[in-house]
């Protein structure tokens, strides 16, 4: 593992927010859509930091500030120590091929109108210097193979293809400049189950046959545990709870990472009786209208009056601090405390002891 | 038995030929009883549950063969009017996107109220005071200001549970739920769920919960039934099935998903694509994916074995259920 | 990893090249649980562009065969008027003034004593013409506006739809009639600039619709992380995917530019006496239409059903381009 080294990719004080105005030709701004509020993260090589959270949290939007789609409106993404939000022209083209992306709906993010090599070639078009143009339709084929395809697909439309193979596509399209990183924004979530193993598994032997870098976004816990070294849970806009895998899944301390994998559904009735499960109250606020203090707090059974008034920082918690053990990791909450969620049953080999508190 | 549909067939003609959805299905609910069908796109779940809802489109869709009993009555028999009167009254459903099924342009309130003027010929005054009554009954906060908002208004969540108030209305004896809380958040989808559950113990209604996730089956089901190329392949008490699976595609599907407590190198994936409808294999329609398959998968349908051990009855359609079983 | 090989056999019986229309997304999955799947590859399929399907659709519909006779036929005869009528349709004898049905006159004459037939012919020249050509101007003129304005937004955008609004406001025959009343050109030309002076906000408003629905399509997002231009990302991308509506509006509107025409001639303001026009025979012909109902009924019938074809192209064209219309 190469943590010790400086990360290939570091976020510091990401912000996205999006003005909501009124008036038809003079438009005046009357609030804000505050879908990012201040993320910070880093990624090592060769590592996968997944990023989970409910539908409008914000994770698709860091996903599209990180691939340059929309501009932050503060904060700096550094990509090898440089800040890549102020760049244009050249340079971030040059950039781009180093970050891609791979997208949610693959009925949606292929052109239906191209030819799947047309679909995969066009990064060439773009960048010429990556292939000379003779090369690029073997170029093509061989990403076809490596992602699982039959090269001889190269000049069907994407509709000839189901929902699978078309995220396959997706993968092929996202490796054709030889990134050396990839954001996922949650690439198996519209396929079908018994496809979404195979995709993952893809994603795992791409991503050491290419020594690539993963942020892989997605709402399943499980996936994103499958796939991860390090999970970041995101909440109204920023994370509220940050470590390596084992520490989030097997000892959370914050009370909103604590319900959302308790209420992740188990395919498994008897492991299910043994669990508590902790029902939020209520739906995720409007981002035009975060609650003071703890963004959480509305929800939050813990809730006391100084959620309120005080923001949590994103560190590790007090009480934690003088403890070397897998629950001492960054968590936003006044009164983070641990709790086992999910039981300790099966390889678990992300368990490392530790901890303290049983079930319940 | 509350429902019982017997050897169901339904085909759609498509420029490529006739696709066939649903070849062969039986299963039943009983009061009280809630049974999961599970599948992916294209098992024929969904359109198992519009047939039996009288609300398939024909065209494109043909019911080729079968019967829908509902307390006795064969529903395919009934005319349009009659099979209206238990639309509805009778037996309701649950969509998944609860924000299409509402109507934009009304209040959640008129759309509520509708139930009661149109089925029961209640006055608008009444059926306001119902719907308040309703929204209440699904935990809606405010119910009496919220009743004047429009569908636009709610929030994912809330607007599955006002198509859950609409569902239980005229508080029928059978929900069909269509992938229910697959559009919702994890945490709201709990919430939707306890609901459900809860709302179908008080009336001691029969529930069809359609669904592509085993998770959430796992929670609330007491059987399932698991469906692949438009037929039963397993059928199964919940826990039985979990424990150990009868048919070498559930095996595959429990294996294949990412578990919470678990953090492995490789999932199990099963290997290949979803059949085709128009060309749907010979013999058993999984045998292209299946680990286990002999010549005889090739060439023989499996028919729906009887695989009872215990005193819960269970059916796989695999010729080595045996081996998938016990191996 | 065994299970990962490249195209094993299995997956070609698994997947058959399926009904590939653009209908095939996850809206209709919703719907039928995609019974037509579009599951994948069988190597015996060739490559379908969305384009291919709809003419395969096209050839099939009976509708489209039909209105594409009817308009071939009219662009042949305007192009060669006298591969089926052989005489002038300026030659007329008053003395044969209002004649019925005879012998190498099968429309009769006409009040001024013209063959109806021949006029007829002829006629259909201005028709397709200014049809045409006025769709051409329409087209060009209001996707190129209205696609520009959806793609970039902004205070163009506003000021281009503030403009449009403006024009819809306008009543097309009173304006036609105030315009073209002073010019004295008796050419088609002015109608043809008449019509695409109304007729570009409405194609500017749907180029602009479905430039904005095509912008936001995953596809286009993917172009742009992999730094495309925008002027790629407006060719390749966003134009081919958000042309069909204008084809088919543009089809539709064909139809009633004929028309609007034909009105224009009748009232006297688009083209005048000895221009060939069947507005302009209409015209004449309504007066006597108690004594020579044949004189009005040839001209009218035939921009009815040259009106008609163009509309029903157009329907046929929609269907076959995006089913969910239907």
């Amino acid at each position: 593992m190469a943590e010790t080294t400086e990360p290939i990719l570091e976020v510091r004080g990401l912000v996205k927010h999006y003005p909501l105005t009124s008036g038809i030709l003079f438009k005046k701004q009357v609030g804000a859509v505050k879908a990012v509020d201040g993320v910070d993260f880093e990624l090592a090589r060769g590592e996968t930091l997944g990023i989970v959270g409910e539908s409008g949290c914000g994770k698709s939007t860091v996903a599209k500030m990180l691939v340059n789609l929309e501009k932050p409106t503060a904060g700096e993404i550094r990509y090898k120590g440089e800040d890549i939000t102020r760049l244009s022209g050249k340079a971030l083209k040059a950039v781009r091929r180093n970050i891609q992306m791979v997208f949610q709906d693959p009925y949606t993010s292929l052109n239906p109108r191209m030819t799947v090599g047309d679909i995969i070639g066009e990064a060439y078009d773009i960048h010429p210097e990556v292939a000379p143009k003779g090369d690029r339709r073997r170029r093509v084929q061989q990403l076809l193979d490596v992602v699982g395809l039959n090269p001889e697909y190269i000049n069907r439309y994407p509709h000839q293809f189901s929902g699978g193979q078309r995220q396959r596509i997706g993968i092929a399209r996202g490796l054709a400049l030889r990134p050396e990183i990839i954001v996922a924004d949650e690439p198996v979530s519209a396929l079908d189950v018994s496809v979404q193993a195979q995709v993952i598994n893809l994603m795992g032997r791409l991503q050491d046959e290419f020594d690539l870098s993963y942020i892989f976004i997605a709402h399943d816990l499980s996936i994103v545990r499958h796939i991860s070294d390090r999970v970041g849970v995101m909440y109204l806009g920023r994370i509220v709870e940050t470590g390596r895998d084992a520490e989030i899944y097997d000892h959370p301390t914050h009370p909103y990472t604590q319900a959302l994998l308790s209420a992740v559904p188990v395919p498994d009735p008897q492991a299910r009786e043994h669990r508590e499960r902790i029902i939020l109250a209520g739906d995720v606020p409007s981002p035009t209208n975060i609650p003071s203090g703890c963004r959480f707090r509305t929800r939050c059974w813990k809730a006391r009056e100084r959620c309120a008034l005080e923001v949590p920082a994103l560190a590790v918690p007090a009480e934690f601090r003088s403890v070397s053990g897998p629950a001492a990791h960054d968590s936003a909450c006044h009164f983070a405390e641990e709790k086992q969620v999910v039981p300790p049953e099966g390889e678990g080999e992300g368990e490392s002891g530790g901890g303290g508190s049983g079930p319940g | 038995m509350l429902l019982e549909v017997r050897d169901l067939h339904v085909e759609f003609h498509t420029r490529d030929g006739v696709a066939k959805a649903v070849n062969g299905v039986n299963y039943g609910v009983d009061a009280g009883e809630t049974l999961a069908v599970l599948g992916e796109s294209g098992s024929g779940k969904s359109v198992t549950a519009q047939t039996i809802m009288g609300i398939l489109d024909v065209p494109p869709g043909r019911i080729t063969a079968g019967e829908i009993l509902f307390e006795g009555r064969d529903l395919l028999k009934l005319k349009e009017d009659e099979r209206r009167k238990v639309r509805g009254a009778e037996m309701a459903m649950i969509f998944q996107d609860a924000l299409s099924s509402l109507n934009p342009v009304l209040t959640v309130g008129d759309q509520l109220g509708e139930m009661f003027t149109v089925h029961r010929g209640m006055s608008r005054k009444d059926a306001r005071a119902k719907a308040v009554e309703l929204m209440d009954r699904v935990r809606i906060p405010a119910a009496r200001e919220r009743v004047k908002q429009y569908p636009h208004q709610f929030s994912g969540g809330m607007r599955q549970r006002i198509m859950i108030a609409m569902a239980m209305a005229l508080e029928p004896k059978l929900i069909i739920a269509d992938e229910p809380t697959t559009a919702l958040d994890v945490t709201v989808q709990a919430q939707v769920m306890d609901l459900l559950a809860e709302l179908q113990r008080e009336l001691h209604m029969g529930l069809i919960l359609i669904t592509h996730d085993l998770g959430v089956v796992a929670d609330v089901a007491d059987k399932i039934a698991v469906m692949y190329a438009g037929r039963i392949v397993e059928t199964a008490p919940v826990h039985d099935i979990y424990k150990a699976p009868a048919h070498p595609y559930t095996r595959g599907l429990l294996e294949s998903i990412p578990r919470l407590d678990q953090k492995g190198q490789e999932l199990y994936a099963i290997k290949g694509l979803p059949p085709n409808l128009t060309r749907i294999p010979p013999g058993c329609a999984f045998h292209p994916r299946c680990p286990m398959a002999q010549d005889v998968c090739r060439t023989d349908v499996p028919p729906l074995y009887d695989v009872t051990e215990s005193d819960a009855e269970r059916g796989s359609a695999c010729h080595f259920w045996r081996e998938c079983l016990h191996g | 990893m065994p299970d990962q090989e490249p195209y094993e056999p299995e997956r070609a019986i698994a997947g058959t090249g399926m009904g590939g229309t653009m209908d095939l997304g996850a809206s209709e999955a919703v719907t039928l649980e995609q019974p037509p799947g579009p599951d994948g590859a069988d190597p015996r399929d060739k490559p379908r562009s969305l384009w291919s399907d709809a003419w395969h659709d096209l050839r099939r519909n009976p509708v489209f065969i039909i209105s594409a006779l009817v308009i071939l036929f009219l662009i042949v005869i305007s192009l060669w008027p006298s591969l089926i009528a052989s005489g002038s349709p300026l030659k007329c004898d008053l003395a044969k003034a209002q004649e019925g049905s005879q012998a190498g006159h099968p429309f009769g004459f006409n009040g001024q004593g013209c063959d109806v037939y021949t006029r007829t012919v002829y006629g259909a020249r201005t028709s397709v013409a200014v049809g045409i050509l006025a769709t051409l101007g329409v087209a060009v003129l209001g996707s190129v506006l209205g696609g520009l304005a959806g793609f970039f937004g902004g205070a163009g955008d506003a000021i281009l739809s503030r403009i449009t609004d403006v024009f819809f406001a306008i009543p097309v025959v009173l304006g036609g009639l105030v315009l073209l009343s002073v010019i004295t050109s008796n050419t088609i030309w002015p109608v043809i600039g008449f019509i695409v002076l109304l007729g570009w906000p409405q194609i500017s408003r749907i180029a602009r619709g479905s430039v904005i629905t095509a912008k936001q399509n995953d596809y286009v997002q993917a172009a742009r992380a992999l730094g495309a231009s925008n002027s790629r990302l407006l060719l390749r991308h966003i134009a081919p995917n958000a042309v069909a509506p204008v084809i088919v509006v543009a089809t539709i509107a064909l139809g009633t530019y004929i028309s609007l025409e034909a009105t224009l001639s009748f009232l006297g303001v688009g083209l005048k006496p000895p221009s060939v026009s069947w507005g302009i025979d209409i015209s004449s012909a309504a007066p006597y239409v108690r004594n020579a109902p044949h004189a009005l009924l040839w001209p009218s019938g035939a921009l009815a059903i040259t009106v008609l074809a163009f509309i029903m192209l157009g329907d046929a064209v929609r269907d076959a381009l995006d089913p969910k219309l239907r």
